[in-house]
């Protein structure tokens, strides 16, 4: 088996703003394993969300190919692709991005209802998930009810209530304090280690950069591999 | 199931775009439906009378303009031997002591009914009917009308029969065992035959005799036709029906054209919330697709929320529409009763083809309008359905291409309406096209339009005045629908505003034309069938020798029933001078007079030519005491008085073909120095016992005016509804807007703008979005309006009418939509001055 879950293959993408062209990268060549907790670092505008929009399908690369599992994402149709998102990949955003019409519980329930998987065993993990994070008892909370850092868990209990082959983190603690974002990387980590999914995560955050397995920096549309700073965790 | 909750509740969160939506729904569908309701009751009604009235009857023999003689009933069942055969008297009562009720007068004789009408004299046990026989002036109607009217047997009603006054005592009440023929009778008094001869001054006629005649019993027919005089002629029963019903066809489809304009305007406001709640959640989407629900989920997602809305907007409007039917029918029947035929609806027939109607309509224009909104939810990609820029962007970007295509509609739309052809609803179509073409321009013109009027409006209200102009065109996606609803309703009253004043100009100078006499004198024709009712000789020659009076022209209205319908025939005894009342369309005045009055030919009235699709020099057939026979059109003349179409013809023509010297009215010509009123003072004394209609000139052009302005006075109270449709699709598209602008407010707000210039600003840049809907409004009412009176007027009721514009009209539809818009925008604006700033700036 294929030691690597995410292959970028010569990803081009250039958006188009009036007359003028923006690259945002050329030619990008990347491999994500298994089980890893990748890191992208970058300055904003720098091209992390556009990366992880382009390898969750939700965006298209000018070109270039993206294979996840095997699968080419550029070969499938928008459905195809969009099915393909709900059932292996799981999203944590910066705001959360909570259904604030739908409780707690019904925003956990909510991507497995859409896999169809909607089952006891299911329900069970989701409980399982949600003592995981903390927050069992807020099952039928609203999230407006929710502090930042509780919904932020909520979200990534979200992201991985149906087992995905990969978790996107877009700036997860952009949003959020320093000791609650601390909190919420812990929790992603950690809930990666248990899982074994594995995690790409966009982020400004050095404390993010300390619990990743590997870390690449976007600089002048390109990627280049950094190493970790020599700091101790806290 | 998730999915759904959320989006349910998120209407429940937001109750102003439920409330809103539905009311946009239910007041789209409340207008179509009251006017199918009072449409269908009106013919409902009638239908149900004519065919309750003929019974069992197949056939009818009919007769000559003075009914049928008595002798032929006798020879047909003595001579000819035809025992089913029942011979009728008809006619119309008012009744003075009931306000608005009309009841038709049926005079039968009970032993010749038991085939034909078994609820009067079923088994004989009807309570009263040998009194009926046995004395006069005695009648029966249906116990659920005595019911109605708070009498029983044995009390008296009292009738007004044309000017006279009657009365008539009720012997018995008739028990209808279906509820069909009790309502056919709700408005019906049964008489004998000799009663409704005595009260309608028929001795001796019958209006009718009705047959059963079976299909292929040609034996049958041939041995009625034998003993037939040559003015009478058999029809098929359900003739009658059908002709009258054709007769008001026009009048109802235009009706249901307009209030079909009130739910297209509906549709916009439908429109205008589903986008407003869509753009609204465009993260809400946004995180959904990036969760994986398909660009099929979100499209059913919204379409189910807006078929929800327009199921309960659909639920609400049809139980408006049945409120407001009820207002509705009696307008609708008083313009029937006046220029069509005497109809009377004791109440709103609620048809499950109405509703059903309604509920196709309302869902399916909530769908239509719900279209776009859910493919612009999914349409766009899942990155930028998170940006509420790109939306508005991409509306500035498109809006000139979209005005491109909306004048290719346009000119499709002007295209359809030259094809030339009879059809209403071709007719209709076409002007919904041209009205769609428009609306697809709006969104560029305001732009166009904003980028002219910026520095105007900087000059003169400064940096708000700019804000304003710019504001308008930075929420284009918003601000274009609400402006072109309220554009589309206010062009409706704008066209249909200046067809009425185009129609009513042209009606004035026919009138003005065709009135040339002093007084008028008829013969109370009200109600009694306009064949019936006559003037005295001796009267007529008596007002010829007044010293006053310089000189009299006669005429005479007479109804053709016949094979091929309904024919009305005007017989006018005019000189040279006198001829020129018919103000022809075609042909030399002077030839054509000789051809009238010596050659025998007709002259048809515009109407008429075009419903026969007759022109001059053709020959038309009307059937004479002797027989059908073949008279040469003469003339075309305008006639507005009459939408049904008329056929005249000289007295001597007539009378040489007819044999009817009878006269239903008299033009009196005064001495110039004459005084009407001492000569009218005298006419009726002159009249004696005889209760006659006496109007002056002025008099009768008055009436002729109410009469006129009554018509349209369902058509102004749709204008009406159409404009308050729009009214609530602009306070809906500005409450959207102050929702989803808090935040920019709140920010001029900390930058120090008071919140009186908030109120300032937002009453601008609705004042600016009114002051576009007026000036697109113009075109596109005038527009609207020729094709009213080019196309659609002339394909419903054959008239030619002039275009006037009255600027008074084009100003008031201005004004209309500014105050439309600034009324609208009061509470939306009262509500950004009252938003709290911290937490308006704090959301995301």
């Amino acid at each position: 088996m294929d030691t690597s879950l995410v292959q970028l293959q010569r990803l081009t993408k250039i958006y188009q703003e009036g007359e003028q062209q923006r690259v945002v990268f050329r030619d990008m060549d990347a491999e994500i394993g298994r089980n890893e907790f990748l890191v992208l670092l970058g300055r904003s505008g720098s091209g992390k969300s556009t990366l992880l929009n382009i390898i969750s399908g939700i965006d298209l690369p000018t070109s270039g190919e993206v294979h996840i599992d095997g699968a080419s994402l550029g070969s499938l149709s928008e459905t195809a692709r969009t099915v393909f998102r709900r059932e292996h990949i799981g999203f944590v955003f910066q705001f959360f991005n909570l259904i604030p019409t739908l409780t707690v519980e019904e925003n956990l329930l909510l991507p497995l209802e859409l896999n169809g998987r909607l089952d006891a065993g299911a329900r069970i993990f989701a409980q399982e998930l949600l003592e995981e994070v903390g927050l069992a008892d807020r099952v039928a909370s609203f999230p407006d009810r929710l502090s930042g850092g509780e919904q932020q868990r909520i979200a990534i209990a979200r992201a991985l209530v149906h087992k995905p082959l990969l978790v996107l983190a877009d700036e997860p603690t952009g949003n959020l304090d320093a000791e609650t974002g601390q909190q919420v990387l812990e929790l992603l980590a950690r809930m990666h280690r248990a899982t074994g999914t594995t995690l790409i995560m966009a982020t400004h955050s050095r404390e993010a950069v300390n619990l990743a397995d590997r870390i690449l920096t976007f600089d002048g549309g390109r990627l280049y591999p950094s190493s970790k700073p020599h700091t101790n965790p806290r | 199931m998730i999915l759904r909750r959320a989006s349910l509740r998120y209407l429940s969160r937001h109750p102003w775009v439920v409330v809103l939506s539905v009311l946009g729904v239910a007041l789209g569908v409340a207008v179509v439906v009251a006017i199918d309701l009072a449409n269908e009751s009106a013919v409902r009604a009638f239908t149900l009378s004519v065919e309750t009235l003929s019974g069992q009857a197949t056939h009818q023999i009919v007769g000559g303009p003075r009914g049928l003689s008595e002798v032929t009933y006798r020879r047909l069942r003595i001579d000819a031997q035809v025992r089913t055969s029942a011979p009728v008297v008809e006619g119309h009562a008012r009744l003075p002591d009931f306000v608005g009720q009309t009841f038709t007068l049926l005079g039968i004789d009970p032993f010749a009914e038991a085939k034909f009408r078994p609820y009067v004299s079923s088994g004989r046990d009807t309570p009263g009917l040998t009194q009926l026989l046995s004395e006069p002036a005695t009648g029966l109607i249906t116990r659920s009308t005595a019911n109605r009217l708070g009498i029983n047997a044995g009390d008296t009603l009292k009738l007004r029969i044309g000017t006279a006054y009657h009365t008539l005592s009720i012997v018995g009440l008739i028990e209808p065992t279906d509820s069909v023929t009790q309502q056919g009778l709700a408005s019906v008094i049964v008489t004998d035959i000799a009663t409704a001869q005595e009260l309608l001054g028929m001795q001796g006629r019958l209006s009718w005799i009705d047959l059963i005649v079976p299909d292929d019993d040609s034996e049958l027919t041939q041995r009625i036709q034998r003993i037939l005089p040559k003015d009478a002629t058999i029809i098929r029963s359900e003739n009658r029906s059908h002709a009258l019903n054709q007769m008001t066809r026009g009048f109802r489809v235009n009706l249901t054209a307009l209030s079909l304009l009130a739910l297209l305007v509906g549709m916009f406001l439908i429109y205008n919330i589903m986008t407003f709640s869509v753009i609204q959640r465009r993260e809400l989407v946004g995180t959904l697709r990036a969760l994986g629900v398909t660009r099929r989920q979100i499209f059913s997602q919204v379409i189910i929320e807006a078929m929800l809305i327009g199921g309960i907007g659909t639920v609400c409007g049809i139980a408006l529409g049945i409120a407001l039917g009820s207002g509705l029918v009696e307008r609708v029947v008083r313009t029937i009763n006046d220029l069509y035929f005497v109809v009377s609806v004791s109440e709103l027939t609620v048809s499950p083809l109405s509703l059903l109607k309604g509920v196709a309509v309302g869902m399916g224009a909530t769908l239509l309008a719900a279209l776009a909104p859910a493919w612009e939810a999914t349409g766009a990609p899942v990155s930028t359905v998170l940006q509420r820029s790109a939306v508005e962007s991409r509306a500035t970007r498109r809006a000139p291409r979209v005005a491109l295509a909306g004048f290719a509609v346009v000119v499709l739309g002007i295209g359809l309406l030259a094809i030339p052809s009879r059809s209403l609803v071709l007719g209709f179509s076409a002007l919904f096209v041209l009205v769609a073409g428009f609306v697809l321009v709006v969104p560029a013109a305001t732009v166009w339009l904003m980028r002219g009027l910026k520095p105007v409006m900087g000059t003169l209200f400064g940096l708000l005045g700019r804000l304003a102009t710019r504001g308008v065109v930075a929420a284009l996606s918003r601000t274009s629908v609400a402006i072109a609803a309220l554009a589309v309703a206010i062009s409706a009253t704008v066209g249909v505003g200046i067809m009425i004043d185009s129609f009513r100009q042209s009606f004035l100078d026919w009138l003005t034309a065709s009135l040339r006499a002093d007084i008028y004198v008829a013969a109370p024709v009200a109600q009694t069938g306009p064949s019936a009712a006559t003037l005295d000789e001796d009267f007529i020659a008596r007002v010829s020798t007044l010293p006053q009076v310089a000189a009299i022209s006669t005429g005479r209205r007479v109804r053709l029933d016949g094979p091929r319908g309904v024919q009305q025939l005007l017989v006018s005894e005019v000189d040279r001078e006198q001829f020129r009342l018919y103000q022809l369309k075609h042909g030399d005045v002077e030839q054509v007079w000789q051809a009238f009055e010596n050659e025998g030919a007709v002259l048809v009235s515009e109407p008429y030519a075009y419903r026969h699709d007759v022109g001059l020099g053709d020959t038309i057939s009307l059937r004479t005491n002797q027989g059908e026979r073949p008279f040469t059109i003469a003339g075309i003349y305008y006639d507005y008085g009459s939408d049904e179409g008329r056929v005249s013809i000289s007295r001597n023509t007539y009378n040489r073909y007819w044999n009817d010297r009878k006269v239903t009215f008299i033009r009196i010509y005064t001495q110039p120095a004459a005084d009407i009123s001492a000569l009218m003072k005298q006419l009726r004394n002159v009249t004696g016992e005889h209760d006659l209609f006496i109007r002056s000139n002025q008099a009768l052009r008055e009436a002729s005016i109410q009469v006129f302005d009554r018509t349209f006075a369902i058509t102004n109270i749709l204008r009406l509804l159409a404009t308050i449709v729009a009214f609530v699709g602009v306070l809906s598209a500005l409450m959207a807007l102050q929702l989803e602008r808090a935040r920019e407010f709140a920010v001029l707000r900390a930058n120090g703008l008071t919140p009186r210039q908030v109120w300032q600003l937002a009453m601008t840049e609705t004042g600016l979005m009114g002051f576009c809907s007026g000036l697109f409004a113009l075109p596109l009412g005038i527009g609207t309006a020729l094709a009213l009176i080019l196309v659609i007027n002339r394909r419903s009721f054959g008239w030619t009418l002039q275009v006037s514009i009255d600027p008074s009209v084009l100003v008031f539809g201005l004004l209309l939509a500014m105050v439309a818009a600034l009324l609208a925008a009061l509470y939306p604006a009262f509500k950004m001055t009252r938003t709290s700033l911290a937490l308006a700036l704090r959301e995301k």
